[in-house]
């Protein structure tokens, strides 16, 4: 039985369309509507503000935070500077993905992991030795992710912070309605966005006080749906729907290491031993067997095929997570496209999928499992640049030197 | 800084002998020891002014042929008797000797049967002793060597298919059901029970350990004159000779490695000393676990080890005597080693406390009087008594505090002037250690003396399979103490058959 959020007072109020879906055991609304797409377009035309409480928090500390951090994560945190975040994913000791999520270096010795799956286990059974300790933040600490291209204007209403100077995957101390609150410039957008992280009980305070500066600028409560869509848009993989942790594989065919997940750029492998190391070292220079790569999906043969029929294109407006099988051109399964969306911005059918060596080129032409009227049928998918979607304004500073 | 070829980690009787063989084989070795004196477990210490005592291992008798080849040692060919007193009003208790044609008469006193029966039971060991010795004194054998299967198997099979059958069906059971097969007088069984439930946390109904007594039976074969004391002076002369560097006062605070091998280690105050083995005799937890990095170790190989059961149930109690030990049921014997133990079952509850975070208030003890041997570690007509008291846990369920210690030492004395009854009024001053103590003093996990407990699963794969043979998953670092096969006691065999690994792949 999934409890509720914090923000529960207000969000259960603003839930007209009662679609609520459990998120990592917390109440979390898919949309507040009965459909997603006026949400969708507050996030890609001026602010979605939505709970993400139920993400995974787990405050690091101590003297020995950085040394077993950079154990633990692909990635060397001993790089990261104090206000910095990063994304990175951590594996088992067979270079097997565990998951993935954000590092935040707080402090000199002060952390934040942020984890789409429960973690607490992992971190403590590989603690033995360091002088850390490692806190389960998810239900002390709310938190609402503000997205969109006006994200940062209503912050400033809110927040003396430095919002036109805050980077990219960096943190901000501030009050809000004079409560503490952490801006981390992140989000699972691919757009200019920030999270925002408060006490549990400052949760409906912190808001009201962004709904209310938000007036103005078109804010509007977000849920599950229209952030579905956005994340296929950003071409972001998750865990549970993409890849699967390896915690949950029975079989070694079902788990994937970073390379194959196309994380392959997190991975610092030359450095102190960390966990997967070796294996990872081995997969890199053999090179990994699959490839995470994102497709458009042939829209005149959607069409064809749906006329064929007598249809129209039956397109679904929401995000897809049921696995279709990808072909290769001559009808060799090479893969299976893991979601996928219809992306109202690019006016594309896009779709995220793991392929085998050597079909991963961008350009490359596959085909994808496509059933009308209940008949399997194929048409072409083309292998894509990601993220499909990326405005400058994701990565912008105002006033910086350029 | 400086360099040898190898270093090795402890100079208990294990880490001597290792840095013997090798050095022998002419490597520059330097073996590291913490304390002012070596000898770790076997040795004792001053603990009233002019009095020292035994260490945990106490009991030669196990050392192996091929170490006691090596050492000068003034040495019996059977191992000393042992007293079981009882209460004068109770009997005249039992004085066992090894040999059943000089224990016969004394167990005739209690049961007729068992004088018969002693000599049947001796005479089951010394048949398959070679079979054990064979075990014991080679490597484990290795599924990934099938080569390493035949030689125990067709050892096995030269026992015949009697005793071969016998062996297989006793070596799972529990040590009470297999005595009780022997012997009706339960004192007996007790009395040979005790040595081989010494240290570890197992009762004499524990499914597997008749194993144990197996073990310890097949390992017992001399008398050592002046006991574990003059073995390590002898290991350490032995040692001296092969050109051993020993450094005493000496403690190593860090392995360091490098790309998955041992660089060196690390010492108190900071120096370095580098070398490219590492021999370590001290425990494998706190081998692998503390004195490595906790980057260098895998995951899954710390997880095991970290598994890996090794909480001691043994404490000790050091009593300063102002006159001799005289057990009220015998008054004429002078008595070394007395073992003051119950029926099976007494036993069975003494250990069961441990179970549930308790020492036991009616524990078995182990009574060992060095100055008999050795006047010297006495002022002169004074003794020392050390008391290896049977069960007491390193994990007592409200933590060791100086009132439960003191509370066990009291227990202990009581019951020790239920056969002596004079003893309070000899006792000049006493020392008591839990677990906790023989932790602190001999650095050892969980202050338990085997290292890791001697239980069937552990004495099988031992500490772990990736390192079991003596390597581990480090490059260059070798275990050479109890906590690799065959197990504790005073054998010198983990740190031989370390050795021989060492040489074979350096």
């Amino acid at each position: 039985m999934p409890i509720p959020s914090p923000f529960h007072a207000r969000t259960s109020e603003l839930c007209t369309g009662l679609r609520w879906k459990d998120w990592s055991g917390y109440h979390a609304v898919c949309s507040y509507g009965p459909c997603h797409e006026p949400e969708y377009i507050a996030f890609r035309h001026s602010a979605g503000l939505m709970d993400v409480t139920p993400l995974h928090k787990y405050d690091v500390s101590g003297p020995d935070a950085t040394a077993f951090l950079s154990r633990l994560m692909v990635k060397n945190i001993a790089k990261l500077k104090v206000g910095q975040i990063t994304y990175c994913c951590w594996c088992d000791e067979d270079g097997k993905l565990l998951d993935d999520g954000t590092v935040w270096r707080l402090d000199e010795n002060d952390y934040r992991v942020t984890a789409a799956e429960p973690s607490l286990a992992w971190f403590q059974h590989n603690a033995h030795g360091f002088t850390v300790s490692i806190e389960d933040t998810t239900s002390r600490i709310a938190a609402v992710s503000i997205q969109g291209p006006n994200a940062r204007e209503i912050l400033k209403q809110v927040s003396d912070a430095d919002m036109d100077g805050l980077r990219f995957f960096w943190l901000a101390r501030t009050r809000i309605d004079g409560r503490a609150a952490i801006i981390t410039r992140t989000g699972y957008t691919g757009d200019l966005g920030y999270e925002v992280w408060v006490d549990s009980e400052d949760a409906v305070p912190l808001w009201d006080a962004l709904m209310s500066a938000g007036q103005p600028y078109g804010i509007m409560p977000t849920g599950l749906d229209a952030l579905d869509v956005c994340r296929v848009e950003a071409g972001f993989i998750m865990n549970g729907v993409d890849y699967y942790s390896a915690n949950h594989c029975i079989i070694e065919n079902r788990k994937s290491t970073p390379y194959e997940a196309g994380l392959g750029w997190t991975v610092n492998l030359e450095r102190d031993p960390f966990i997967g190391q070796q294996a990872l070292r081995l997969e890199k220079e053999q090179g990994p067997v699959r490839h995470f790569v994102g497709l458009e999906i042939d829209w005149d043969e959607f069409e064809r095929l749906h006329a064929r029929y007598g249809l129209p294109p039956e397109l679904c407006s929401s995000a897809w997570r049921d696995p279709k099988p990808i072909y290769s051109t001559r009808g060799r399964q090479v893969g299976q496209a893991t979601s996928g969306a219809w992306s109202p911005m690019l006016k594309r059918s896009l779709a995220l999928a793991t392929v085998d060596g050597p079909w991963h080129e961008v350009g490359q032409e596959l085909q994808i499992e496509c059933t009308v009227e209940y008949v399997r049928h194929r048409i072409k998918a083309t292998v894509s640049k990601k993220p499909f979607f990326d405005p400058p304004r994701k990565r912008s500073v105002i006033g910086a030197p350029a | 800084m400086t360099a040898c070829d190898v270093i090795v980690i402890g100079g208990g009787h294990n880490g001597l002998v290792t840095a013997a063989a090798l050095a022998q084989k002419g490597r520059a070795v330097t073996l590291l020891e913490q304390h002012d004196v070596l000898g770790g477990l076997a040795v004792g210490d001053e603990f009233h002014p002019g009095f020292v005592s035994a260490g945990p291992w106490h009991d030669a008798s196990t050392l192996s042929p091929g170490v006691l080849s090596l050492l000068d040692l003034d040495v019996a060919s059977s191992p000393e008797s042992v007293f079981a007193p009882q209460r004068a009003e109770d009997g005249p208790g039992l004085l066992l000797h090894h040999d059943p044609g000089r224990a016969a008469e004394e167990i005739a006193r209690h049961s007729e049967q068992d004088a018969h029966r002693y000599g049947d039971y001796r005479a089951f060991i010394d048949r398959i002793r070679p079979f054990l010795r064979g075990l014991l004194e080679t490597c484990p054998p290795t599924p990934n060597s099938i080569w390493s299967l035949i030689g125990p198997g067709l050892r096995l099979r030269r026992l015949g298919r009697a005793d071969m059958l016998e062996f297989l069906r006793v070596g799972p059971m529990c040590m009470a059901d297999w005595l009780n097969e022997y012997f009706q007088c339960e004192m007996l069984s007790s009395t040979l029970a005790l040595p081989a439930l010494a240290g570890t946390r197992t009762g004499p109904w524990s499914p597997g350990n008749a194993t144990n007594l197996l073990r310890y039976e097949a390992l017992s074969h001399v008398g050592i004159s002046g006991d574990a004391p003059a073995v390590i002076r002898a290991l350490e002369d032995h040692a001296r000779r092969q050109g051993v560097t020993i450094r005493t006062g000496t403690r190593v605070t860090g392995i360091r490695t490098v790309g998955g091998s041992v660089q060196g280690v690390t010492l108190e105050g900071g120096e370095t000393i580098d070398a490219t083995v590492v021999a370590a005799s001290c425990d494998p937890k706190q081998t692998l676990l503390d004195l490595i990095g906790p980057t260098a170790l895998a995951p899954r190989m710390s997880q095991r080890i970290r598994t890996v059961r090794a909480s001691g149930a043994m404490a000790m109690v050091d009593l300063a005597l102002s006159g001799p030990l005289r057990f009220a049921c015998r008054p004429e014997l002078d008595v070394a080693r007395a073992r003051l133990v119950g029926t099976l079952d007494e036993v069975e509850r003494a250990y069961d406390a441990t179970k549930y975070g308790q020492y036991s208030t009616e524990p078995m003890l182990e009574v060992v009087v060095p100055t008999l041997g050795n006047p010297t570690m006495a002022p002169e007509g004074c003794h020392v008594a050390s008391i290896m008291v049977h069960f007491a846990p390193h994990d007592l369920k409200s933590g060791w505090s100086e009132e439960d210690s003191a509370a066990m030492a009291d227990v202990v004395v009581n019951r020790l002037s239920t056969v002596v009854p004079g003893v309070r009024d000899l006792i000049l001053s006493r020392r008591v250690r839990t677990p906790v103590d023989l932790e602190a003093r001999y650095r050892v996990t969980g202050g338990h003396v085997h290292h890791v407990e001697q239980a069937l699963d552990q004495m099988i794969v031992r500490p772990d399979f990736e390192c079991g043979r003596y390597a581990t998953p480090i490059g260059g670092l070798y275990l050479c103490g109890s906590g690799s096969h065959p197990g504790g006691g005073l054998t010198g065999l983990p740190g031989m058959l370390a050795a021989e690994t060492v040489l074979c792949q350096l």
